[in-house]
């Protein structure tokens, strides 16, 4: 019946034209505003997972509360104890416990693709006359950290693996060597905590675009352990895994062996994630909209073909054709149309989101740094606009097919066609 | 073994209207009959029972022994594709597809569009129509039209032909062409034609004229032997 539907649509160039449009506009729509979400989505989220890792193994850390010493101190002979003044503090542990165990397992996990044993350090960084100024002073292996984030893309001046053999050499975020006016390989003092001042040399300047990415400093592990005066101590892994998504699951399992704190990037921005879902409901809704206006075109115009074809559907049916073949003629076309339309919908919706990608949009950041529109030309993208555009055409084609093969001839005859 | 109608009768609305009366009426192969009657007579009903194409409320009708309202859907089509012919005094032409296309529509039902294709042709040059096959049947003349919807009908060499009024929208010239188009069907090809029709010449020209009245069947006339 492929024959018969192909000359219907053929002869009714103008009406086929106007759904073909529908359908064409439809699919169009969908690749550029999935293109346009799901780029802008993924570029946040390449922001999020890549400039920091995507599990956090970290030492466990607990404030005291008031009563969490009642029971060393008093036994169970007290219900209630009242101190007048009550303890302060941290529980815990300050650094991984086991960090062997740890990069034993995660060698052996083919989830994780890279980690990065880390020793962060609170320290004040002092250049002179400057005013002193308090920063992050992190020590990692850069190798291995060049694995985990994409720090090492962020470098204006330097190498980020110019810290891997130590030397008390660091590499300074760009905010953070603005505040304290200092310039490639000078020198100032570090300190931590109540230790002396150290000299550090600075052998690089990165810039992530976020300010507080930005106050922060790499030096090598060995150095910043030293510094600390906790040798051979780290208190993060950080970690890369090969599929991103699996990190909440990766975050419950891993919770049970050890008493280290395990945090996801699903978890350190859950706001952000949730807004994705608000954007991706909107975009469902547009993209739902369209479609039906689209699958509407198509469902009127078979509606009136299969009136129009009464006479055609009653000598069919007595010519010897049946139910089936009725349903065909007219299922067909919506589908003809559907395949067209879809498919120079997905040829043009992507050279739309290719256009779209020239288009200086944004201010130009270390991120972005053509300050242009982020558009995905995902693959998925397309495959599901085929789909939908298919399923809408076939949806609204199966109504009107349905009720032409409902027609019996003898209904058709009687009325005069 | 030719078409028997046992005790058919049919019953329209509500109150119901008794179109067709206990109806019993046997056609033989190779014949031609033709039924005759004033209009509402139920000679259409009937030839739409007799064909398949109506369900009678009660009786039942065979066709080479086979009860046709008891057949299966897919079996029904098959026969209806194989072995019937439908003529009707609209032409129910396709407007999408030219003469020959038309012509060729059952045979594409069962595939057998190129193995029907010269036999679709020699039925068209045999209608007149050998130098139109290209036409789309808005480029033809009503006699025209309704000698492409015979040519159609006998593309498959059914046994049986149904006509209904096949002669009624057209001029005294074309009707005698479709007439002894129908004639030569049955005496040359061997087939079994039922026509309803008013014209009493037409009527005349088959093997038995049946004539009908108020829902029954009032006369038959046997004109020649089959």
């Amino acid at each position: 019946m492929i024959f018969l539907a192909i000359r219907y649509l053929l002869e009714r160039k103008r009406q086929t034209l106007l759904t073909l449009l529908g359908v064409f506009f439809g699919t169009m729509a969908f690749v550029a505003v999935s293109g346009f979400f799901m780029g802008f989505q993924g570029f946040m989220v390449e922001q999020l997972i890549n400039n920091s890792a995507q599990v956090h193994i970290e030492a466990r850390l607990a404030y005291l509360s008031n009563h969490d010493l009642d029971a060393a101190f008093f036994g169970d002979e007290f219900v209630h104890s009242f101190w007048s003044v009550p303890p302060a503090g941290v529980s815990g542990y300050v650094g991984i416990q086991d960090p062997q165990a740890w990069f034993a397992r995660l060698d052996a996990d083919p989830r994780v693709k890279a980690y990065s044993p880390i020793l962060t350090a609170a320290a004040l960084f002092t250049n002179g006359k400057v005013p002193s100024v308090a920063a992050s002073l992190i020590g990692c292996n850069p190798t291995q950290q060049s694995k985990v984030t994409t720090i090492a893309d962020y470098m204006l001046q330097g190498k980020f693996s110019d810290i891997t053999t130590g030397g008390n050499r660091l590499i300074l975020g760009d905010e953070l060597m603005r505040r304290l006016g200092v310039g490639l390989e000078q020198t100032f003092m570090v300190s931590v905590g109540t230790s002396a001042p150290v000299p550090f040399k600075v052998v690089g300047r990165f810039m992530t675009g976020s300010r507080g990415a930005d106050m922060q400093a790499f030096g090598a592990l060995a150095d910043v352990q030293k510094i600390n005066g906790t040798p051979k101590q780290i208190n993060e892994i950080a970690v890369r895994l090969n599929d991103y998504l699996q990190s909440q699951e990766i975050e419950k399992s891993w919770s049970r062996l050890g008493p280290e704190r395990i945090e996801s990037w699903a978890d350190l921005n859950a706001n952000i994630l949730s807004v994705f879902a608000i954007q991706n409901t909107l975009k469902f809704s547009m993209i739902m909209t369209v479609m039906i206006v689209a699958g509407f075109g198509i469902y009127n115009i078979l509606n009136m073909t299969v009136n129009q074809k009464r006479q055609d559907i009653a000598i069919l049916r007595a010519l010897g054709y049946d139910a089936f073949d009725v349903v065909m003629l007219f299922f067909s076309q919506g589908l003809i149309v559907g395949l067209i339309g879809s498919f120079f919908g997905l040829i043009c919706g992507y050279l739309f989101c290719r256009y779209l990608q020239t288009i200086p949009f944004m201010n130009v950041t270390p991120s972005n740094p053509q300050g242009r529109l982020h558009i995905s030309l995902d693959s998925l993208i397309y495959v599901q606009a085929l789909g939908f555009s298919l399923l809408m055409a076939s949806l609204a084609s199966i109504l009107p097919a349905r009720a032409a093969s409902k027609l019996t001839p003898i209904e058709i005859i009687r009325q005069g066609g | 073994m030719g078409i028997v109608v046992s005790d058919v009768s049919m019953d329209f609305g509500k109150p119901p209207v008794h179109v067709l009366k206990n109806i019993s009426l046997e056609v033989k192969d190779r014949e031609f009959v033709s039924l005759t009657g004033r209009s509402g007579a139920g000679k259409s009903t009937l030839l739409y029972v007799m064909s398949s194409l109506d369900y009678p409320t009660s009786g039942k009708v065979e066709i080479d022994g086979h009860n046709i309202h008891s057949m299966e859907s897919e079996e029904l089509h098959r026969f209806r594709n194989r072995s019937m012919g439908f003529v009707f005094q609209f032409h129910y032409l396709i407007a999408e597809l030219d003469v020959l296309q038309n012509v060729l529509m059952p045979a594409r039902k069962s595939h057998e569009e190129i193995s029907r294709l010269e036999r679709a042709q020699m039925l068209l040059e045999r209608c007149g129509l050998k130098e139109k096959m290209t036409r789309y049947p808005r480029q033809l003349s009503g006699g025209e039209q309704q000698r492409v919807s015979l040519a159609r009908s006998l593309v498959m060499q059914p046994k049986y032909l149904f006509a209904d009024e096949p002669t009624g929208a057209l001029d005294s010239t074309n009707a005698e062409g479709v007439m002894q188009l129908l004639k030569d069907s049955c005496e040359k090809d061997g087939m079994t034609v039922v026509m309803v029709t008013h014209d009493p010449d037409f009527a005349a020209m088959a093997h038995r004229e049946i004539k009908m009245a108020d829902g029954q069947i009032i006369d038959k006339i046997e004109r020649a032997k089959v």
